[in-house]
């Protein structure tokens, strides 16, 4: 699922409202380069609660989860990843001969 | 991923201001690209030294070994982060022992805190999942308190006492920077404890605040290649210029308004106030705006001399201070006065707060987030910064001699929510209504607030309020 073109429009909006008008690139940072403060990141935080279900209570919370939307992006896919027991992976990887290459 | 060095990073709050303006005082050398070139040749790096060298020398500070240590970094790129390490320990145990010998206790407590910053990251990394690991702020500063108490109740002058309360300053300097090595412990990429030592206290400067916060962040804006250190070193050039002429305009002013013109600053005015020899109304003001402006100029020349050393070491960190009278609301001018203090409370109080409680009630949510930050994490970090009060006077006295700083942070934490959550709502059109009655408003809600600001703990609230009432014309 393609979750990088509504971030990148709420993203877009949310520098409008700052009147930054300049592009930005999926890997461009925004918080950490100053382009976002902190209550920006905020309003990321609430978007990322309300719509993908994100609890940064319970996984912990970082400035650059959040510094572009590549990362937004990674953070929302690892989150929402299936979570699935040793067995099943292992019985996945024979199935596909994937090999993790990490 | 990586932050573009190349990309403007001037702004702490906005990008507005870094589109293409009519005229600069100090040009934007980085962008040209001949003096880019030139900077990434020996040659270029070389001059560009010497004439930061020259920089630092009229900046009235211990220039040579500053300008030693960015020299051996400049031509060493790859083992930046091992050398800013080095470079922060020589200026710890070895610089200070070219003006005179350092006493062993203290080189000794300074291992010792060292020692105990270790134990602390390496348990954090350890047992993550732990109670510890999950909340190692709140341990930090937990135990940090308790050994306060524990050395307010110790036998005065007794060796303990000494020893204790010895570690205790030295602890209390480095508290932020074990916090965010703490905080850098949990990411999956964090730096061994070596390199966050490098930023603890670092060779180029700080205060008690981490200029610019910790490892984590130093990693994020270290320059990649040679360009980008040429384009950070030209950007630290340029900021040691600013704080050049900030200096100058500092000596001036000091000079004119208050040797010539007899402008007294607010420590005096207020003086007089409580001897009930108050100035009149005019000035109570002239003291009070004085006073404003030269604190302004103060922490733009410190803060943008460490942020300097910072870039021309290879870390393109954002600025301390960025135009704050251009900030429309009081929020902002927060932001962009002093920056790392305001990240230090954002990510150790803000954060915590927002994350955890009042999920249900956006707006409830924000005021306890800011009111942790901005009221309790900035009245705990001052408390805590003016240690030497609670060993003299004991824990209950400093903390009741702390009342009007007290009163200070509820007073910006309640300006601040409004402030933020106003904010949210409505933009005015015209540059009348959007920026200057705004500006000039933030200017003068902070030199109110100035009147109840003071960490000196002489006097106590009452005297600050008939102060305050002396700049309406009224003799409380």
């Amino acid at each position: 699922m393609d979750h990088k073109t509504p971030i990148r429009q709420f993203l877009r909006d949310l520098l409008a409202r700052k009147s930054d008008g300049q592009p930005f690139s999926d890997d461009s940072s925004l918080l950490i380069s100053g382009r976002f403060d902190s209550v920006d990141a905020v309003d990321i935080v609430v978007m990322l609660e309300e719509k993908f279900n994100i609890d940064f209570a319970e996984i912990g919370f970082d400035q650059s989860m959040i510094d572009s939307v590549d990362s937004i992006d990674s953070l929302i896919r690892s989150t929402h990843a299936p979570k699935p027991c040793e067995g099943d992976a292992e019985e996945r990887r024979e199935q596909t001969g994937h090999v993790s290459k990490s | 991923m990586n932050v573009n060095v190349t990309m403007t990073t001037e702004s702490p709050a906005d990008f507005r201001e870094s589109m293409p303006a009519s005229f600069r005082l100090i040009p934007r050398i980085e962008t040209f690209p001949k003096i880019v070139s030139f900077a990434q040749t020996p040659v270029g790096k070389l001059v560009l030294l010497a004439i930061f060298g020259v920089g630092l020398w009229a900046s009235d500070i211990d220039w040579l070994p500053l300008t030693f240590a960015l020299l051996i970094i400049t031509f060493i790129p790859s083992k930046r982060r091992l050398l800013v390490t080095i470079c922060t320990l020589a200026f710890i145990f070895l610089v200070p022992s070219i003006h005179g010998p350092v006493p062993l206790s203290i080189v000794i407590t300074f291992l010792q805190v060292f020692a105990l910053a270790a134990v602390l990251f390496w348990c954090a990394v350890r047992w993550p999942r732990s109670l510890y690991g999950r909340r190692p702020i709140i341990f930090l500063l937990c135990a940090f308190w308790v050994f306060i108490e524990l050395g307010t109740i110790l036998p005065r002058n007794g060796r303990a006492y000494i020893l204790l309360w010895q570690f205790l300053f030295i602890l209390s300097t480095y508290i932020w920077f074990i916090g965010y090595s703490l905080l850098d412990a949990n990411s999956p990429n964090h730096d061994n404890f070596a390199l966050q030592l490098g930023v603890y206290s670092p060779f180029w400067g700080s205060s008690n605040t981490p200029f610019p916060k910790g490892a984590s962040y130093l990693r994020k804006i270290e320059a990649r290649d040679a360009e980008q250190l040429a384009v950070t070193q030209l950007k630290g050039l340029k900021l040691l210029a600013w704080s050049l002429l900030i200096f100058l305009g500092l000596r001036w002013s000091n000079s004119f308004f208050h040797d010539y013109l007899r402008i007294p600053t607010f420590a005096e005015a207020l003086k007089l106030s409580v001897q009930r020899q108050p100035l009149p109304w005019y000035g109570c003001w002239g003291g009070l705006i004085f006073s404003f402006f030269i604190g302004l100029m103060n922490i733009s020349v410190t803060g943008h001399r460490i942020i300097a050393c910072c870039r021309m070491a290879g870390f393109d960190a954002l600025r301390n201070t960025y135009r704050p009278l251009s900030s429309v609301t009081v929020a902002e001018f927060f932001n962009r006065y002093y920056y790392y203090f305001r990240e230090l409370l954002v990510e150790f109080f803000f954060y915590p707060t927002f994350l955890r409680y009042f999920k249900k009630s956006p707006q409830l949510r924000m005021a306890a987030a800011i009111f942790a930050a901005a009221s309790f994490g900035n009245a705990f970090y001052h408390f805590t910064a003016s240690l030497d009060f609670v060993r003299v006077y004991g824990l209950w006295r400093a903390l009741m001699s702390f009342q009007v700083y007290f009163f200070y942070c509820v007073l910006l934490a309640a300006a601040l929510t409004m402030s933020t959550l106003r904010q949210r709502r409505k933009v005015h059109p015209g540059f009348l209504r959007s920026r200057l009655l705004p500006a000039t408003s933030v200017v003068l809600f902070y030199l109110l607030l100035d009147v109840f600001g003071s960490t000196e703990h002489k006097y106590s609230l009452t005297e600050h309020f008939r102060f305050f009432g002396h700049l309406f014309f009224l003799n409380l």
